[in-house]
C-alpha cells in the first residue's frame, strides 16, 4: 500500500514535468501500468518505473527551429507592444471620456468614465493576450513575471521620455514599487497556475495586483501630500488624512469615498490633481498581465509539436 | 527525426510484429528500456505521425482495473522504421545492431 502510493506521488511528480496538456493522458497510462504490476505483485518493477519517470527528462520536444523562432518574435512582439497598447488605452479611453464629457457635462462622471473605459479596454487587451500567451517561449514562473513586466517598465520609461509631463520623478518611486510588487505576485500566480490551480491564481493576482497598486498610490500620497488633522470650517486645508490611505486607489479610480467621512471631496480633489494617469495605467496593465501570465503559465513547459491525433479515452 | 539508439530499439520492437498493439510495459520489456527513456521515445514518434496510440476498450469496473494505452505503427511509420532501420544497418557493416533485431546471418525482422 505504502509503495503503490509511493508510486502514485512520483507519477504526479513525473506527469508535472509534461505539457500540459498531454499530462492528463499520460497520469492515466501510467497509473494504468502501475496498476497491472501491483496487482502482479512486482512492487519493486513497480517503483523503479515510477521512479524512472519522475527523474527522466519529459518528452524531449520535436524543436521545429524555424517554429521556435517564429514562436520567439511572436512573443517578443507580444511583450512589447502590449505595454504599449496598455499606454494606448489609457489615452484612448481619457479622449473618449472627454467626448462624452463635453456632451453630457457632467463633472463627477469623469473619473468613473475615464475607469470604466480603460477598464472595459483592458479587458479586452486582457483576452488577446490569453491566445497570444498560448505559445509562449518563456517558461519558469519568474521568467514569466519578469517578461511581463521588464517591458511594462521599459514602456512607462518611454512614455515618460517622450510624453511631456511635470513632476514625472515624483512619480518614479510609486512606479518602482508598483513594478517591483507586481512582479512578485505575477511570480506567485504563474507558480500557482502552473500547478493547475487556476481559479486561486485569478483571485491571488487580482487581489495582490490591487493591493500593490494601493500600496503605490499610498506611497506617491504620502510622499507628496502632507497628512492633516482635522479639516478646518472655511477654507480647507492643502493636506489629506491618512486615515483613509487604503481608499486613496479607488478614489482615484470613482472620485468616490464610497460614503465614508474619509477621504473628503477636497481630500480626493487634491490626490487626483497630482495622481491622475498613475491608477489608470495600473488600471490598464493589469488584466494583460494577469491573463498573460496566468496562460503562459499553464502552457509551459513549451509544447512545440503538434502531435498527432490523440485517442479519445474509452 | 533524429534516430537515437532507444529510437531504433522501439522501432524495432514494433517491428517485430507491425500489427500488434504494445502496452508500455511491454516495450519495456522488449527494449529493455526504463520507462522515463521509453515514454519521451514513444511521445516524439507519436508527434511525427509515425505512431498511432489508442486506449483498451474495457469496462474499467468490470475488469478490475483501468484501461490501458496501447501503441502501433501507422503505415507510415511501419515504411518510415524499416527505411530508418536498414540504413543504420548499412550503417554498421559488420557485428549486431545495438539496437536488438535479428543476427547477421538472419533476415532482419522488419
Amino acid at each position: 500500500m505504502v509503495t503503490r502510493r509511493a508510486a502514485e506521488m512520483l507519477l504526479a511528480i513525473a506527469a508535472r514535468r509534461w505539457p500540459a496538456d498531454l499530462r492528463d493522458d499520460l497520469h492515466r497510462e501510467w497509473d494504468a501500468e502501475v496498476h497491472v504490476l501491483a496487482a502482479s505483485g512486482r512492487r519493486t518493477r513497480m517503483l523503479g518505473f515510477a521512479v524512472s519517470l519522475a527523474v527522466s527528462r519529459a518528452g524531449s520536444p520535436l524543436v521545429d527551429r524555424a517554429m521556435m523562432h517564429r514562436r520567439a518574435r511572436r512573443t517578443a512582439a507580444a511583450l512589447l507592444l502590449a505595454p504599449l497598447a496598455c499606454i494606448g488605452i489609457v489615452v484612448v479611453s481619457a479622449v473618449l471620456m472627454n467626448v462624452v464629457f463635453n456632451w453630457l457635462l457632467l463633472p463627477q462622471v469623469q473619473l468613473p468614465l475615464w475607469s470604466a473605459l480603460t477598464a472595459g479596454l483592458a479587458v479586452l487587451l486582457a483576452v488577446s493576450a490569453t491566445r497570444w500567451a498560448r505559445h509562449t517561449v518563456l517558461g519558469g514562473p519568474l521568467r514569466i513575471a519578469l517578461g511581463v513586466v521588464l517591458p511594462i517598465g521599459a514602456a512607462l520609461a518611454l512614455a515618460g521620455y517622450v510624453l511631456p509631463a511635470e513632476g514625472l520623478a515624483r512619480t518614479v518611486p510609486g512606479l518602482l514599487l508598483w513594478l517591483a510588487g507586481l512582479t512578485l505576485v505575477l511570480w506567485a500566480v504563474a507558480a500557482l497556475a502552473a500547478r493547475g490551480r487556476v481559479r486561486a491564481a485569478w483571485w491571488l493576482g487580482l487581489l495582490g495586483a490591487l493591493v500593490v497598486a494601493d500600496l503605490a498610490v499610498i506611497l506617491f500620497v504620502v510622499g507628496n501630500i502632507p497628512g492633516s488633522g482635522a479639516v478646518a470650517a472655511g477654507s480647507p486645508p492643502d493636506t489629506v488624512d491618512r486615515i483613509s490611505a487604503p481608499l486613496w486607489l479607488f478614489a482615484c479610480w470613482t472620485d468616490w469615498n464610497f460614503g465614508l467621512p474619509r477621504p473628503t471631496r477636497w481630500e480626493i480633489f487634491l490626490i487626483t490633481d497630482q495622481l491622475l494617469v498613475e491608477p489608470m495605467l495600473y488600471l490598464a496593465c493589469t488584466p494583460y498581465a494577469l491573463a498573460y501570465t496566468i496562460r503562459a503559465a499553464r502552457s509551459e513547459p513549451t509544447a512545440p509539436v503538434a502531435l498527432a491525433p490523440a485517442p479519445s479515452p474509452v | 527525426m533524429r534516430i537515437t539508439i532507444p529510437v531504433a530499439k522501439v522501432l524495432a520492437a514494433l517491428l517485430a510484429e507491425p500489427d500488434a498493439e504494445r502496452y508500455g510495459l511491454d516495450l519495456m520489456r522488449m527494449t529493455g528500456l526504463p520507462s522515463g527513456t521509453l515514454y519521451p521515445v514513444l511521445h516524439r514518434l507519436r508527434a511525427a505521425g509515425w505512431l498511432a496510440a489508442d486506449w483498451e476498450a474495457i469496462d474499467p469496473v468490470a475488469a478490475g482495473r483501468p484501461a490501458r494505452r496501447y501503441y502501433r505503427l501507422t503505415a507510415e511509420g511501419v515504411a518510415e522504421a524499416r527505411r530508418t532501420l536498414a540504413d543504420l544497418r548499412a550503417a554498421i557493416p559488420d557485428g549486431r545492431p545495438s539496437w536488438g533485431g535479428a543476427g547477421p546471418s538472419e533476415a532482419p525482422a522488419w
